[in-house]
C-alpha cells in the first residue's frame, strides 16, 4: 500500500436504474471518510456524485440495449489530493470522439433532445474525464482533485 | 428489462388546481403544481414524464413543478424536465420551474439550461409568472 492511498473499494450492482443511488451512496461516503480527512470540499463531492451517476446511467442504458445482465463495477480510490473512480461496463461499446452536438439551448430544436448530456457533464464538471470504449464494453475513468 | 421492474423512487404529489385571477384572461382555474421528492434521475424519471403525460391528457396548460424537495438530479432527471417543457408548449401552455436549492441549480447551470428555464426561488413566484405566459393568454 502507497503512503497516503487508501486501498480501492469495489461495487458491483445489478444493470437497473434502482442501483443508481446506491452508487452515490457510495462514492459520497468514500469522498466523506477517506479515513484522515476527505480531499474534497462538500461542492465537489456533490460534482463527484453527479458525474459517477452520469456514467453509471449511461452504462446501465448500454447494457439494457444488448440485453446483458452482467455486473457493473464502480471502483472508487481515494488519494491525497484526490479521487478517482471508475465506471465498468459490459455493453456494446461507442464511440466517444462520435457523440453529436446538441442544438443551442436557445434554439426550438433543442428541446427535442432529452438525453446526450451525460457525457458533456463528465467533461464538464470532473478534473478528467477519460473514455474507454470497446466490442467488450466501456469504462470511464472520473477523477476529481482537491485544488 | 429494468423498464417493467419497480423503479418509483420518485414520490410526485398534485396541488391543483389553484384560483387565479379570471379577470386577465386566463380561465377559471390556475396552474396545477406538482412537488417531486426524491431523486430525479433515471430511476425517477419514468414517475416525472407519467405525469406530465396525465396532465397534458387532462387538459392542464400551465404547470408548476416544485424541485425544492428533490434530493438529486442528473442529466436524465433534466431530460425528463426538458420534455416536459416541450409537451406543455407543443399545446399552448408552459412549464415553470421551482428551484431554489444552489446543488440541483448547478445542474441546470452546468448544461446551460438555465437559458431555458427561469429558475423561480418559490412556488408563488412561478404561479405569478404563469400570469404572463403570452400563448396561455393569447389562445
Amino acid at each position: 500500500m502507497t503512503s497516503g492511498i487508501i486501498p480501492a473499494i469495489e461495487l458491483a450492482i445489478p444493470p437497473y436504474p434502482e442501483y443508481l443511488q446506491l452508487v452515490r451512496a457510495l462514492v459520497g461516503a468514500v469522498a466523506n471518510s477517506s479515513g484522515v480527512r476527505s480531499p474534497l470540499e462538500p461542492g465537489r463531492v456533490a460534482d463527484l456524485r453527479l458525474v459517477v451517476s452520469e456514467a453509471a446511467t449511461n452504462a446501465v442504458e448500454a447494457q439494457d440495449a444488448v440485453g446483458v445482465r452482467d455486473r457493473i463495477v464502480v471502483r472508487c480510490q481515494v488519494a491525497e489530493d484526490h479521487v478517482l473512480v471508475e465506471v465498468i461496463d459490459h455493453g456494446p461499446g461507442f464511440d466517444p470522439d462520435a457523440l453529436p452536438d446538441l442544438p443551442d439551448v436557445e434554439t426550438p430544436e433543442r428541446l427535442r433532445h432529452e438525453s446526450g448530456l451525460g457525457v458533456a457533464l463528465m467533461e464538464r464538471l470532473a478534473d478528467e474525464a477519460v473514455l474507454e470504449s470497446g466490442p467488450d464494453g466501456t469504462t470511464v475513468r472520473l477523477v476529481i482533485r482537491s485544488t | 428489462m429494468w423498464r417493467e421492474r419497480d423503479q418509483m423512487q420518485l414520490d410526485v404529489r398534485r396541488h391543483g388546481l389553484l384560483p387565479i385571477d379570471s379577470a386577465i384572461g386566463q380561465g377559471e382555474f390556475g396552474p396545477v403544481v406538482l412537488t417531486l421528492f426524491g431523486d430525479l434521475d433515471m430511476a425517477g424519471a419514468p414517475a416525472l414524464r407519467q405525469a406530465v403525460v396525465a396532465e397534458v391528457t387532462l387538459g392542464t396548460r400551465l404547470l408548476v413543478l416544485d424541485l425544492t424537495a428533490v434530493d438529486f438530479l442528473d442529466s436524465t432527471g433534466l431530460g425528463a424536465v426538458v420534455g416536459g417543457l416541450r409537451r406543455f408548449r407543443a399545446h399552448k401552455g408552459d412549464l415553470m420551474v421551482v428551484c431554489p436549492e444552489p446543488r440541483i441549480r448547478r445542474v441546470f447551470e452546468s448544461c446551460d439550461l438555465d437559458r431555458v428555464f427561469v429558475l423561480h426561488p418559490d412556488v408563488g413566484s412561478a404561479v405569478e409568472a404563469t400570469k404572463n405566459v403570452e400563448n396561455w393568454a393569447a389562445k
